[in-house]
């Protein structure tokens, strides 16, 4: 299940190889006709606008250019596989959210045969893509356990700190969210270890506190409950007071579902 | 049992949204885990599936409640008193009388359909289990004590007299602590101890106490509300999962190579073992 690197054509067969079950397929988005006329220079230019706070069409038309280009210069960005991420996470619909995350994981793939400046960057954003492809399918996400672990470790190595400690967020709550040893990567330990890093490093990020809350929990040690508490609600805090676009919502749920977890632990949100 | 429960708890989201108007809920113990019943219950969804299927049930004829605690499974097993429940043996063996259960699937792993459970020690820092005597224990199954004590040791150790028990929910944990000498020994069960040589762990371990073959437990149908043909059924529809395709998968995925049907005999020694020392 384990460590590829992903640079000669030969080892991007092996790759989708071990990607099997993905549902793939490209997404046909509507009023194409209403995007304004870009370049792939235009879109490489402005690529760092594109973000969560986009909307939804402006990620489709800009998605659609990436499509339809050849231009080397963009395809080794990680701008492919981000787009398809933030239009994912926005899909209400099952199987179009998958293939929209599946398309992401490809994107990332082409762009670390052409080798980018942002390798981690394109790491990072093929493990969260895959990781949304095969969270509802239980034996696929297994499979893909080890390819998701290695993606984020990458990541990791290479790019620590985008998207606000992404990358530990991320692998610490793959550790947390596994099934644990010996029946797969899950180890509360390394979970905890590198959320409560990203807390530290990246304050200013919600899912940071709410992710090392849900570690402390796990710990099941009545001793850190106040500290559960305080992570909880300092990244519920950082939610409703920051401009978190179009991710606000999700993670919203997110907090919700902990609440719940919780059960009378913390006071209902007013 | 374990590794049943393992494959169950695993996995694991909450299925009951599409659930059937009157599901039959089965109960899911998986003592000791450190799996989450949110989490748990996606794993048990899809073998559910399967087994409606591959036994011609109506989909989402079954439900599960799912816990990793003992106590909280003696409550739903007597609020809910389900016609089938997943246990540990430990279980099974304190509440077959007061809900009439009898074993219905054992899954067999590796070829076998028992297991053996192991008190690990740093190589050379102790030679036997009577060396323990006052020292710490560690492991995910002290969770069931009284079956540790009964069943494993035979009855021949006191273990909260006899050790000073450190029980964890993660065996991993355990282990490290162990490596690191911050515990004396942690006993194992079979895979837990299969899976030692992944963990790349600075100092060697020896066993110095290996129990005798232990069935391992699977699906108990409580046969005071259960006919002899709705535990047949449940047990062939069983027996077929991991010949099913997306059963097999599921089968695969955990190493189990088929669950088979229970010969009463099995346990009658675990019965005997478990009354004696009450």
């Amino acid at each position: 299940m384990r460590h590829t690197r992903f640079f000669a054509a030969v080892s991007m067969l092996a790759l989708l190889a071990g990607c099997a079950g993905l549902h793939r397929g490209q997404v046909r988005f509507d009023r194409l006709s209403d995007c304004p006329q870009q370049t792939a220079d235009e879109l490489f230019a402005k690529q760092s606008q594109l973000g969560p706070s986009s909307d939804t069409h402006t990620l489709e038309c800009a998605l659609t250019v990436l499509r339809d280009s050849q231009d080397i210069a963009l395809l080794r960005t990680s701008l492919g596989s981000r787009l398809c991420l933030h239009l994912a996470e926005r899909e209400t619909h099952t199987e179009k959210r998958e293939k929209l995350a599946t398309e992401g994981v490809d994107l990332a793939e082409t762009a670390l045969t052409h080798k980018g400046e942002d390798e981690g960057a394109v790491h990072y954003y093929l493990a969260a893509n895959l990781g949304l492809a095969v969270r509802d399918h239980i034996t696929v996400a297994m499979k893909n356990l080890g390819r998701l672990e290695s993606e984020m470790k990458q990541a990791l190595a290479l790019s620590p700190d985008i998207d606000d400690g992404g990358p530990m967020r991320l692998l610490g709550a793959l550790y947390l969210k596994a099934p644990s040893w010996p029946n797969g990567i899950g180890d509360l330990d390394k979970a905890l270890e590198l959320l409560e890093k990203a807390v530290n490093k990246h304050p200013g990020h919600p899912l940071n506190h709410l992710f090392y809350a849900q570690a402390l929990w796990t710990e099941g040690d009545e001793a850190v409950l106040t500290q559960v508490k305080a992570e909880f609600a300092q990244g519920e805090k950082l939610l409703a007071e920051g401009d978190w676009g179009h991710n606000k919502a999700a993670w919203q749920k997110e907090f919700d579902a902990f609440r719940q977890e919780l059960g009378g632990v913390m006071p209902v949100r007013q | 049992m374990r590794k049943t429960c393992l494959i169950i708890a695993s996995l694991l989201a909450s299925f009951t949204a599409n659930a059937a108007p009157n599901p039959e809920m089965i109960v899911v113990c998986y003592p000791g885990g450190v799996v989450n019943a949110k989490d748990a219950n996606g794993a048990m969804s899809a073998m559910l599936r399967v087994v409606e299927r591959v036994g011609q049930w109506q989909a989402n004829s079954f439900n599960s409640l799912f816990t990793a605690k003992s106590d909280e499974c003696r409550q739903q097993m007597a609020e809910k008193k389900p016609k089938f429940a997943i246990t540990s043996l430990g279980l099974y063996l304190e509440l077959r009388s007061q809900h009439n259960l009898v074993p219905v699937v054992q899954p067999k792993i590796k070829g076998h359909t028992s297991e053996r459970y192991r008190v690990m020690v740093q190589k050379d820092k102790y030679r036997s289990l009577d060396d323990l005597k006052g020292k710490t224990l560690g492991g995910t199954v002290l969770e069931e004590q009284t079956y540790i004590g009964k069943i494993v040791f035979v009855g021949k150790y006191d273990l909260a007299r006899f050790f000073v028990l450190k029980k964890s929910n993660q065996a991993i944990r355990a282990l490290r602590a162990l490596d690191k000498g911050e515990l004396d020994a942690v006993i194992l069960n079979a895979q837990q101890f299969g899976g030692l040589a992944s963990l790349h762990l600075e100092k060697p371990l020896a066993a110095v106490f290996t129990s005798e073959e232990i069935p391992l437990m699977g699906v108990v149908a409580n046969s005071a509300t259960t006919t002899a043909e709705e535990r047949t059924r449940f047990s062939k529809a069983l027996e077929g999962m991991c010949a099913d395709t997306e059963g097999k998968k599921l089968c695969d995925l955990f190493g189990v190579e088929a669950f088979a049907a229970v010969d009463p005999a099995v346990f009658e020694p675990m019965v005997k073992l478990w009354d004696k020392g009450s």
